[in-house]
């Protein structure tokens, strides 16, 4: 799999690599625009308006601010830990699935727990979530490790497990019998995460933003994300330097899984009222875009994620305003991750 | 086919005048002048980098020169392309082989060749006169084997003959015997003779010393793209080649003190390991390193060397039998666990193994001492240190580097090699496995290895050399083990080490035999 390179150097003088050639990411940018407006112009749309209509449509009110931050939440804490798993090359297909397990593991704790108190039960239910997707991401490492299973192929097929694991646990163990509807009980308002002041956003976005210096200072200043850095840059000689390279893929997989289980649990505690089928909102494959076109750094992340999510936010007033199908603005996300991936190798020519 | 015909021996075939080729940033050729005579190999000898290959990709039309001209038999020529080399009648034997594996020797000859029919391909006269010239030139070989079957000296047999085939009055030789055994290369010599004495003109790449002062007729030595020397072997030494290439004066064998040997080391018994495919590598086994020598391991690439040393350093499982460094069992050790207990390792593929090439020249040096003090403290990397660190190791071991952030690959062969050692040595290691330490590495760089391996050798490090370079193995080494196809052949003292001896063993002539 071809990707973005990722970060080469700590504290690196060199402009370029700080930043990671912007010249690329706005050329990307601009190409992946025009392309977009093709599309546009096809399914009927007038380009411009279109992409003023995302903007100022998204921008424009408390509400459809409050909308795009609502989805910039799962995709940047996801992001966050798929950075560091791609900064190893370890290619976390995954996310979604970590992202459902953490999601209704930690929901059914939270409905399930006898004590009921918030300051418990809501820090609790995040670190049964956290650990249920770090679970569902040890699988993937172990089974390379032990197997040498590609961690592509198995993260990907586990997002299916999990997908219909999910579909049967709500249509049977944590079904509420009350209902026809395959949901679970109401998630109990002590486990619900407070808002952020100011805005209507749950404290999942401000978890997520903490995380972000942290993952910042842990990739480039400790052991530990040389480590991963030297796994990324090469395996043969991360081994001959002595990595147990097996047992770090393991630690990165469960990293990552670990950070779609807390966005799995955050939106769960934050947004849902109930377990159910709709958890399966797509969020740990969006991330995996947002990450591409974040560099897989950070401060990237934050920037792609807020994008992708005024894309989202915006597809849909854009439709509503001039009768083009959101799809045709959705396309806009792959274009850059494409146009991205191709500057990329022109750019190391 | 223009073929430009052989005319009477000493003839000129080829004169390159003035030609002068810029890259961005390096002048890679500087006003060249470069002829041939017919029925003379002219030696191109020079450093990586000297500008060798592009003067003969420029000849061969993979380069356009942007000043110059290129003669052949005193007509003027333009050589645009490969194709125009060739109906020129130029061939050139490039490192890696360009056959066709899954085809017959056969086949691969006539690969390209005007065929006659559009529909069928009738390789009858062509076999017939394969044989033919494999008789006149000594080549032995079998036009209907398939070239999967054949071993690397074979198949470089078959390159040759191609170029005899097409009858090419000029062939280019790019480091032809880096991949041979010493008697393969006696042969390879008395083929090219051949190809001489019928008037043919040779180019022969090479910066093996002696083997350049034993074909040439005359040499020509390029340094930074510009012409250094022209002599003939009569008149000169290795030792005044080696000062013409690196430009200074250039110890070829470096010195030796007599070092009380220690105790053993590093030991192996009975060791068994499997290569990649599987199909056993190294075979029962038994050497010992003491500490303050140098052990040897000569021996044609693909014996199972490396397998060897993978496994010593813990990259690779031991089968069976036993390995041993510094008193502890390290047979089924990670390499973390025999790097504790003083165990460094210098990998044969520099830019696979040894560094990483988006890396800077810091994060490189700190590849594996990252993780402990001074380096790291608390958790976290310490940069003050690292920084000091790492400009006292670039010093110490003349790692020409603008700066420590600096992207390793940005450095030349020669310097990323120094890295390796200077991270490897840092340590001060009991144990040092090295594998292939100056290959591809230029003559400075490979003097200044040799003398820190002969300082750590006076520190009392048992060191194991693993080199395919018999002169640099006969040089450091107090004892010298010959591997083939997986086993030692024998191991001989330094006293009774020769040439000859050491490439009989590594053709699998067992001193009983011989």
């Amino acid at each position: 799999m071809t990707a973005p390179a990722p970060p080469p150097a700590v504290r690196s003088r060199r402009w370029k690599d700080r930043i990671g050639s912007p010249v690329n990411v706005v050329g990307a940018a601009a190409v992946a625009l025009v392309l977009g407006a093709g599309v546009i112009a096809v399914a009927g749309g007038n380009p411009i308006t279109a992409y003023a209509d995302i903007v100022t449509g998204t921008f424009g009110s408390r509400s459809t601010i409050t909308l795009m931050l609502g989805e910039v939440t799962p995709l940047l804490l996801i992001g966050l830990g798929l950075a560091i798993a791609f900064q190893g090359r370890v290619w976390n297909i995954g996310a979604e699935g970590q992202y459902l397990v953490g999601a209704v593991v930690g929901g059914a704790f939270a409905i399930l727990s006898p004590v009921q108190a918030s300051v418990v039960l809501i820090p609790a239910a995040l670190l049964v979530g956290t650990a249920a997707g770090a679970a569902w991401g040890w699988i993937v490492g172990k089974f390379q490790a032990v197997w040498g299973v590609n961690e592509v192929i198995s993260s990907l097929l586990l997002n299916y497990v999990a997908i219909f694991g999910v579909a049967y646990l709500v249509r049977q163990p944590l079904r509420d019998p009350d209902y026809y509807l395959p949901q679970s009980k109401l998630i109990p308002s002590a486990a619900r995460l407070p808002d952020l002041p100011f805005l209507d956003v749950h404290a999942g976005l401000l978890i997520g933003l903490i995380f972000v210096p942290v993952v910042i200072y842990a990739m480039g200043r400790t052991p530990f994300g040389f480590k991963v850095r030297v796994l990324g840059m090469n395996r043969d000689a991360a081994r001959a330097a002595g990595i147990d390279t097996n047992r770090l893929i393991v630690k990165v997989m469960m990293i990552s899984g670990g950070f779609a289980g807390l966005a799995g649990i955050a939106q769960v505690l934050g947004v849902e009222s109930r377990l159910n089928n709709n958890l399966d909102a797509g969020y740990g494959f969006t991330a995996i875009i947002t990450a591409l076109l974040g560099r897989m750094r950070p401060l990237g992340i934050v920037l792609s994620s807020v994008f992708i999510a005024t894309i989202t936010v915006g597809g849909d007033i854009v439709q509503r305003s001039q009768q083009v199908p959101r799809a045709a603005v959705f396309v806009l996300q792959a274009l850059f991750v494409i146009v991205l991936l191709v500057a990329d190798k022109l750019a190391r020519r | 086919m223009i073929v430009v015909a052989p005319a009477g021996k000493g003839g000129m075939l080829l004169e390159m005048e003035g030609i002068t080729k810029q890259f961005p940033g390096v002048l890679a050729n500087d006003r060249v002048d470069f002829d041939v005579r017919s029925g003379e190999v002219h030696t191109l000898l020079g450093e990586n980098g000297a500008g060798k290959s592009t003067l003969m990709k420029v000849l061969y039309g993979l380069y356009p020169a942007d000043a110059g001209e290129i003669r052949l038999r005193g007509e003027p020529a333009a050589i645009g392309s490969p194709s125009d080399a060739i109906e020129h009648g130029i061939g050139m034997i490039h490192q890696h082989f360009m056959l066709v594996p899954t085809l017959t020797v056969a086949e691969n000859v006539a690969l390209g060749l005007p065929t006659g029919s559009r529909v069928r391909q009738d390789l009858r006269p062509v076999r017939k006169r394969i044989r033919e010239l494999s008789d006149a030139y000594g080549l032995q070989m079998d036009p209907e084997a398939y070239i999967w079957q054949l071993a690397v000296g074979e198949r470089q047999r078959v390159e040759i003959m191609k170029a005899i085939y097409r009858d090419v009055s000029l062939l280019i030789l790019d480091e032809p015997t880096s991949v041979l055994t010493p008697s393969e290369v006696d042969d390879l010599f008395v083929t090219l003779r051949r190809m001489t004495d019928d008037g043919r003109g040779l180019v022969f790449i090479s910066h093996k010393l002696r083997e350049v002062m034993s074909l040439s007729d005359r040499i020509t030595v390029l340094r930074g793209g510009r012409v250094t020397g022209r002599t003939v072997p009569d008149e000169t030494s290795r030792e005044d080649l080696a000062h013409m290439m690196v430009g200074r004066e250039v110890r070829l064998a470096p010195s030796r003190i007599e070092v009380e040997t220690g105790e053993v080391r590093l030991s192996m018994s009975g060791l068994n390991v499997a290569g990649d495919r599987g199909a056993p590598a190294v075979i029962d086994l038994d050497l010992a390193v003491r500490g303050g020598e140098i052990v040897g391991i000569a021996g044609v690439s693909g014996n199972g060397q490396r397998e060897l040393a993978e496994a010593l350093a813990g990259l690779r499982p031991v089968e069976s039998g036993k390995a041993a460094m510094g008193g502890a069992d390290t047979t089924d050790m990670t390499p973390k666990e025999i790097r504790r207990l003083g165990v460094s390792y210098i990998p044969e593929e520099r830019m696979r193994d040894g560094a990483i090439g988006d890396f800077s020249v810091a994060e490189n040096l700190i590849l594996v001492d990252y993780d402990s003090p001074p380096m790291s403290r608390r958790g976290f990397l310490d940069f003050k240190e690292i920084e000091e660190g790492c400009s006292d190791l670039v010093e110490r071991f003349t790692v020409k580097t603008p700066s420590l952030d600096t992207p390793t690959s940005h450095l030349s062969g020669g310097n990323i090699q120094k890295l390796i050692i200077a991270r490897e040595l840092s340590s001060d290691p009991a144990v040092l496995i090295a594998s292939q330490p100056t290959r591809g590495v230029d003559i400075g760089a490979a003097e200044y290895i040799h003398s820190v391996l002969m300082e750590r050798r006076a520190q009392g490090t048992a060191i194991l050399l693993i080199s395919e370079d018999l002169d640099e193995v006969i040089g450091l080494s107090d004892r010298i083990a010959v591997m083939f196809e997986g086993r030692i052949m024998g191991v001989l003292d330094k006293e009774e080490a020769t040439v000859g001896h050491l490439g009989l063993l590594m053709a699998g002539v067992a001193d009983d035999a011989a």
